[in-house]
C-alpha cells in the first residue's frame, strides 16, 4: 500500500513535470500558434542549466558552482527564454514552417552539445550528483516522494495560474486575435512579431523551467533524456489535451503519461527482455498513429476549444476581393 | 588541409541534394514541410535490402559487377524500392496528408508529418532492430586520382548517378507538360485549376519523384556508409537546410544547396571534427534565414 | 441567330453554407455576344461568375452550357466542357515565360495541336510574340491581362468568362483591354464579363444585366441601358448617371 503511494507520488510528479513543459507548448502554439517541434531541446537547456549552475564544483568539468537549487531554476528560465527569444526573432518574420525547421535544428543542436562538449556537460554519461530538494529524505522514499510531489504541484500550480492570468489578459488577447486572423498579424508587422517573440521566449522559459525540476528530481541527466520522442510525447499531450487550454494541457499529459507508462509496463510484463526495446518502439508506432488520427478526427483535442469553423485561405481570399466589386 | 574533403563532400552533397528535391518539390506543391521526408529515405533503403536478400535467396550469390561492390540485384532492388517508397508517399498522402492539407492551418500537415515520421521510424525499429546493416561487407581499394584524392569505384558510379538523376528531374521539370504543371501548381494553385491542370495527377507526381529520389539516396547512404532506422531522420535538418538554402522549389537549388552542405560539412569534419558534423547544417540554415530567406534561387512568396 | 450558349438558372451560391451571396440569379448568354454584368459594390457579380466557373459552391439552380449541364463541375473540368475563366487578378504564372504560360494552357489540348495554337494566339497578339521569353511577372499590367485572355482563347473555348478585366489598370490600357475584347468577340467568341467600369462595357457590350443583392433585377440592350433611370437608381446608388439628364435628378441627389 505503501508502495503503491510511494509509486502514485513518483508517476504524478513525473506527469506534472510534463505537465509544465505542455503548458509552455501550449503557451507558444495553443496561443500563439507558434509551432515548436524541437521542444527537447529546450528542456535539456533548462536541465542543463540548472544542474550546472548547482552541482558541486567539480575538478574535471567546467561546471559546478554549488548554487542553491533555487537559482538554479532561475537560471534555467532565463536561458531557456532568451534561447527560444533567438529562435524566434530569427524566424518569425517569416514563414511559421521556416519556425518549425528551425527548432527542430535547436533540437539537434542542443543534443550535439550534451553529447559532445564534454566538459561543459559530461558527454554521453551527463550530470550526476545533481542536489536534490529534500535530498535529507531519501532514506524513506514515501517522504521523499511526497515532498517533492508537493513542490513540482505548487510549482505546476503556480505556472498555471500564471498562464491562466496571461491568457485573459489583453496580452494574451492580442496572441490569440494574431493567431486567428495572420493578415492582422502581417499587417500589425514589427509589433506583432514583438508578441509572438515574447509569448515563445515565455514558452521557451517554462520549458526549461521543466527539464530543470526533472533534473534535480532524478539527480542526474544524460543526452538520452531530450531526444525527439521527448517533443512528440508532449506534443501528443497537448494535442490530447487540446490546444489552447492550459487546464487541457495538464489534464492530457497527466493522461498520456498514464497511457505511457502503463503499456511500458505491459510491455515489460508481456515481453522477454531481449524484445523490449522492440516492443517499446511499436509503443511509439501507437502513439504516432494516436497522433495522426487526433489530427484528422479532431483537430482542436479531445477536450480542446470547439472546433472553428472551417476556412479555407483561398476562399476567404476571395470573399475578400468580392467585397471589393 | 587534404583535398579530399571535396570528394566526400560531393558524395555526402549527392546525398542530401537529393533528398532535398523531394523536401523542396513537396514544400513548394503541396505547402508543407514534411518532416517524414526522412523516413521515406530509411523506408525505401530497407525496401531496397530486403529485395537484394530476396533476389539472393532465389538466386543465390551473385557476382558483382566489377570494380563495383555490388551487382544486379542491387541495380533492380534499388527501382522496386523506389517504387515501393513511392507508392509509400501515395498511401499516406491519401490516408493523412490530403486530408491535413485541407485544414485551415498549414501547419496541422507538418506536425501531421511528424507525426508519421515517428511512427514510420519506429515501426523500422520494430522490424528490423536499431542495428546497423550494409549492404556489402567488402572493403574497396580508393584509387588514388591525384592531389592526394583517393576515391572508390562505388563513389565515381554514384556520382554518375545522381549526375545523371538531378539532369533527368530538372529536365522533366522544365521541358514536359507535366513539369510546367508543376511549377503552375507552385506558383498560383488555384490558376492552375483554372486552366484545366488535374491538380491530383500533379500532386501524384510530386510524390513519386520526391519518394523516389528520397530512395537513391538512402541507398546511396547504405552502400557508402550504413543502413540504420535513424538514417533518414538524421538527413531532414541538412535536407532542409538545403532545400532553404538552394531557394523554395528550386529543383538546381536544392541540389547545390546539399552540395554547399556537403562540402560544409566535409571540411568541418577535417578542421573541427565529425562530432560536430550536424551542427554545419544548423549554422548554414540561421545564416540564410538571416540574411536571404529566400535562398539562392528563390523568389519572394507572392 | 439568337441559340443560346450559357444559361444560368436560379442560382443559389455562397462560400459558406446558408449564406449565400448568389440569391436566385439567372441570366442567358447568346451565341457571339458580349453580355455585361453591373451591379453596385457587394452585388455578388464576381460570386455569381465564379460560380458559374465552379469556384463558388453552389447550393441551388443550374448553368447549362449548350445544353449540357455543367453546375458545379469542378474548375479544371470547366475548361475542357468550353467554359474559360479569367480571373480579376493573379492570372498568370507570375515566374513563367509568357510561351510557358501558354504551353501549360495547352495541356487540356491534342499535343500535336498546341504548336499551332500558339502562333494563333501570337498572331492574335503581337505584344506577345515581342514578350515570349519574359517573365509573365514582369508584363505590364496591360500585357498581363492579354496574356491570361490569350490563355483562355488559346483552348477555342464556348464562352468566355472575364471578371472585371479592366480593374486596376492605368486609362491607356483600360481602352486598349476593352478594344481587344471587342476584336475577339469579332472573331465568333462569346464573351460574359463582370464589369466596374460601366461605360465602357456597355460600349462595346450586347445585352447587359444589373445584378443587385444576389439577384438579377434589370435585363437590356447595352445601348439602352445607360440612359434608363432605374438602372442609375440601383447601379449607382440613387445618383444619377449623368449631370446633364434632368430627369434622373428627382430619383438621385440624396446620396
Amino acid at each position: 500500500m505503501i508502495d503503491l503511494v510511494g509509486y502514485g507520488a513518483f508517476f504524478l510528479t513525473t506527469a506534472l513535470i510534463f505537465s509544465l513543459v505542455t503548458l509552455g507548448l501550449n503557451l507558444q502554439w495553443g496561443l500563439t500558434g507558434l509551432f515548436n517541434v524541437g521542444l527537447a531541446g529546450f528542456v535539456a537547456i533548462g536541465a542543463y542549466t540548472s544542474a550546472l549552475l548547482t552541482t558541486p564544483d567539480d575538478p574535471a568539468g567546467l561546471g559546478g558552482l554549488g548554487l542553491p537549487i533555487l537559482v538554479g531554476w532561475l537560471g534555467a528560465m532565463l536561458v531557456g527564454g532568451v534561447a527560444a527569444a533567438l529562435t524566434g526573432i530569427a524566424t518569425l518574420r517569416l514563414r511559421s514552417d521556416y519556425l518549425a525547421i528551425t527548432t527542430f535544428g535547436v533540437a539537434v543542436v542542443v543534443q550535439l552539445v550534451a553529447l559532445n562538449a564534454q566538459k561543459l556537460t559530461g558527454g554521453p554519461f551527463g550530470i550526476g550528483f545533481i542536489p536534490r530538494p529534500f535530498g535529507g529524505l531519501a532514506e524513506t522514499p514515501l517522504l521523499f516522494n511526497l515532498s517533492n510531489l508537493a513542490i513540482v504541484s505548487a510549482v505546476t500550480l503556480a505556472a498555471y495560474l500564471a498562464l491562466e492570468h496571461l491568457t485573459r489578459s489583453p496580452w494574451g488577447r492580442v496572441l490569440k486575435a494574431l493567431r486567428e486572423d495572420e493578415r492582422a498579424a502581417i499587417s500589425l508587422g514589427k509589433s506583432a512579431r514583438f508578441y509572438r517573440v515574447q509569448a515563445f521566449a515565455v514558452g521557451g522559459a517554462i520549458m526549461a523551467l521543466a527539464g530543470a525540476l526533472q533534473a534535480h528530481f532524478i539527480g542526474f541527466i544524460a543526452p538520452d533524456n531530450y531526444l525527439s520522442i521527448l517533443t512528440f510525447q508532449v506534443w501528443v499531450m497537448l494535442i490530447v489535451g487540446g490546444s489552447g487550454s492550459n487546464a487541457g494541457a495538464i489534464a492530457g499529459s497527466v493522461l498520456v503519461w498514464a497511457i505511457w507508462a502503463g503499456s511500458g509496463t505491459l510491455t515489460s510484463v508481456l515481453f522477454a527482455p531481449e524484445q523490449q526495446a522492440r516492443a517499446a518502439s511499436l509503443q511509439i508506432v501507437a502513439i504516432g498513429v494516436m497522433l495522426c488520427v487526433i489530427l484528422l478526427v479532431r483537430p482542436n483535442g479531445l477536450f480542446g476549444e470547439r472546433p472553428r469553423r472551417a476556412r479555407f485561405g483561398k476562399l476567404t481570399k476571395s470573399t475578400a476581393s468580392e467585397s471589393g466589386s | 588541409m587534404s583535398l579530399q574533403f571535396v570528394v566526400d563532400g560531393l558524395l555526402t552533397g549527392s546525398m542530401i541534394g537529393l533528398g532535398a528535391i523531394g523536401v523542396t518539390l513537396t514544400y513548394s506543391i503541396l505547402r508543407f514541410s514534411n518532416f517524414a521526408h526522412g523516413d521515406f529515405m530509411a523506408w525505401g533503403t530497407y525496401a531496397t535490402l530486403t529485395v537484394v536478400g530476396a533476389i539472393a535467396a532465389m538466386f543465390g550469390k551473385v557476382a558483382p559487377i566489377a570494380p563495383l561492390s555490388f551487382g544486379w540485384p542491387l541495380i533492380v532492388a534499388l527501382v522496386v524500392g523506389a517504387a515501393f517508397t513511392a507508392l509509400l508517399a501515395l498511401l499516406l498522402d491519401k490516408v493523412l496528408f490530403s486530408r491535413l492539407r485541407k485544414q485551415e492551418q498549414a501547419i496541422i500537415a507538418v506536425m501531421g508529418s511528424f507525426g508519421a515520421s515517428m511512427a514510420l521510424r519506429s515501426l523500422l525499429e520494430f522490424i528490423f532492430t536499431s542495428r546497423p546493416t550494409y549492404f556489402s561487407r567488402a572493403i574497396q581499394i580508393a584509387m588514388p586520382v591525384g592531389f592526394g584524392i583517393r576515391i572508390t569505384p562505388d563513389q565515381i558510379a554514384l556520382l554518375i548517378l545522381t549526375a545523371a538523376l538531378v539532369l533527368a528531374v530538372h529536365l522533366l521539370t522544365t521541358r514536359t507538360q507535366t513539369g510546367r504543371s508543376m511549377q503552375a501548381m507552385s506558383q498560383n494553385p488555384a490558376l492552375a485549376r483554372i486552366a484545366g491542370i488535374d491538380v491530383a495527377s500533379v500532386v501524384r507526381v510530386t510524390w513519386v519523384i520526391g519518394a523516389a529520389l528520397a530512395c537513391v539516396a538512402g541507398v546511396m547512404i547504405g552502400v557508402l556508409v550504413q543502413i540504420r532506422p535513424l538514417m533518414g531522420f538524421d538527413m531532414l535538418l541538412p535536407m532542409f537546410a538545403a532545400a532553404i538554402l538552394g531557394g523554395i522549389g528550386s529543383i538546381p537549388g536544392a541540389v547545390l544547396g546539399g552540395l554547399i552542405i556537403g562540402l560544409a560539412e566535409a571540411g568541418a569534419v577535417q578542421l573541427i571534427g565529425a562530432e560536430w558534423r550536424a551542427a554545419v547544417s544548423f549554422i548554414i540554415l540561421m545564416a540564410v534565414l538571416i540574411v536571404r530567406p529566400i535562398g539562392l534561387f528563390g523568389v519572394r512568396e507572392r | 441567330m439568337n441559340e443560346t450558349v450559357l444559361v444560368v438558372s436560379d442560382l443559389e451560391a455562397g462560400y459558406e453554407p446558408g449564406v449565400p451571396i448568389v440569391r436566385g440569379a439567372s441570366i442567358t448568354v447568346n451565341k457571339g455576344e458580349i453580355v455585361v454584368v453591373l451591379g453596385p459594390n457587394g452585388a455578388g457579380k464576381s460570386s455569381l461568375i465564379k460560380a458559374v466557373a465552379g469556384l463558388v459552391p453552389i447550393s441551388r439552380g443550374k448553368v447549362l452550357l449548350d445544353g449540357q449541364d455543367i453546375t458545379a463541375a469542378p474548375a479544371h473540368i470547366m475548361i475542357r466542357l468550353g467554359l474559360a475563366f479569367v480571373p480579376q487578378t493573379e492570372n498568370v504564372f507570375p515566374r513563367m515565360s509568357v510561351e510557358d504560360n501558354l504551353k501549360v494552357a495547352c495541356g487540356i489540348l491534342e499535343r500535336r495541336l498546341a504548336p499551332a495554337r500558339i502562333e494563333e494566339m501570337y498572331a492574335a497578339f503581337p505584344d506577345l510574340l515581342r514578350q515570349r521569353r519574359t517573365r509573365a511577372g514582369n508584363l505590364s499590367g496591360g500585357q498581363r491581362q492579354m496574356l491570361a485572355v490569350a490563355r483562355a482563347l488559346i483552348v477555342h473555348p464556348k464562352v468566355l468568362v472575364l471578371d472585371e478585366p479592366s480593374a486596376g489598370l492605368s486609362p491607356k490600357f483600360v481602352s486598349m483591354v476593352f478594344e481587344m475584347l471587342s476584336d475577339i468577340r469579332k472573331s465568333g467568341v462569346t464573351i460574359l464579363l463582370v464589369e466596374q467600369n460601366a461605360k465602357a462595357a456597355l460600349a462595346i457590350g450586347d445585352r447587359a444585366y444589373v445584378l443587385v443583392e444576389g439577384k438579377e433585377r434589370h435585363e437590356a440592350a447595352a445601348s439602352t441601358l445607360w440612359d434608363d433611370p432605374v438602372i442609375a437608381e440601383l447601379y449607382l446608388g440613387q445618383r444619377p448617371l449623368r449631370k446633364d439628364s434632368a430627369r434622373h435628378t428627382e430619383t438621385g441627389g440624396a446620396a
